[in-house]
């Protein structure tokens, strides 16, 4: 499939997978697109430190509720 | 440990599956030996310090590293943010399969533990906290209904009443707003 096939919205589940939520049946065709995509490595790249960045304030939630 | 570094980039740049017999082997050792430590203490944290199962999650992770190594011939830094990302994955599976938020925190062991700085750890949570705020309601809900309640896009998209797809979309971009002003404040790089 060449890239500029693949519509705008597809590139768009690298943030659902870099933080994990993405769901099951969905991974591994983002998998697939991701070896074949670099932007969304790039971008994959990018958001890497933000999962531990939000457990900060997951993990701040986390302390103060009963 | 230089030297294995060194060649470990090579080898994730350019794996050639049929030239090496002893390679499965060597790169499953040669996963954990530069990634296992690492991925140890990053997964503690979701785990609710709960080292057994964090062992497991490692183990887990790098195992499926081993079996996708084919399709892994990247730079170290992107395999590292997939070992990340695999792993919160075999995390949040494992919590709903348990049914349980993550267990109260055992006492650490003395020597493998870093003792965590409260201070910077309590002004991250004070940046982070404030950078969501400051981002569109649509964007900063997505955020909080997806990772920050350990749900996945088509929960989420349930609860909100919207498709799965605006909900990956939204993330998108509330990703790459959240990731526009903690890089701003010196947080993200």
């Amino acid at each position: 499939m060449l890239s500029d096939e693949i519509p705008e919205s597809s590139h768009h589940d690298v943030a659902a997978y870099a933080l994990g939520v993405l769901d099951p049946e969905d991974i591994q065709g983002f998998e697939l697109h991701l070896v074949s995509c670099e932007r969304c490595r790039i971008e994959l790249n990018e958001f890497g430190e933000l999962p531990g960045l939000l457990n900060e304030v997951k993990s701040a939630s986390q302390r103060v509720r009963p | 440990m230089w030297l294995v570094r060194r060649q470990l980039d090579t080898r994730f740049e350019r794996l050639d599956p049929d030239d090496d017999p002893d390679r499965d082997d060597r790169l499953i050792r040669e996963l954990y030996q530069e990634f296992g430590g690492p991925l140890l203490r990053q997964v503690r944290q979701s785990t609710g310090n709960d080292l057994q199962w964090a062992e497991d999650v490692v183990q887990e992770t790098l195992l499926r590293a081993w079996r996708n190594a084919a399709k892994l011939t990247w730079e170290r830094g992107l395999l590292w943010a997939w070992l990340l990302t695999v792993s919160r994955r075999i995390v949040i599976d494992g919590r709903r399969r348990r049914g349980v938020r993550p267990r109260e925190v055992e006492p650490p062991e003395a020597d493998t533990v870093a003792v965590p700085d409260a201070t910077d750890k309590t002004l991250a949570a004070i940046v982070v906290a404030d950078a969501l705020r400051g981002l569109s309601p649509d964007h900063r809900e997505v955020i909080e209904q997806t990772y920050l309640r350990d749900r996945t896009v088509s929960e989420a998209a349930e609860i909100l009443g919207i498709p799965p797809g605006t909900v990956k979309s939204r993330l998108y971009y509330a990703l790459r707003a959240l990731r526009g002003v903690l890089k701003e404040r010196g947080v993200a790089s």
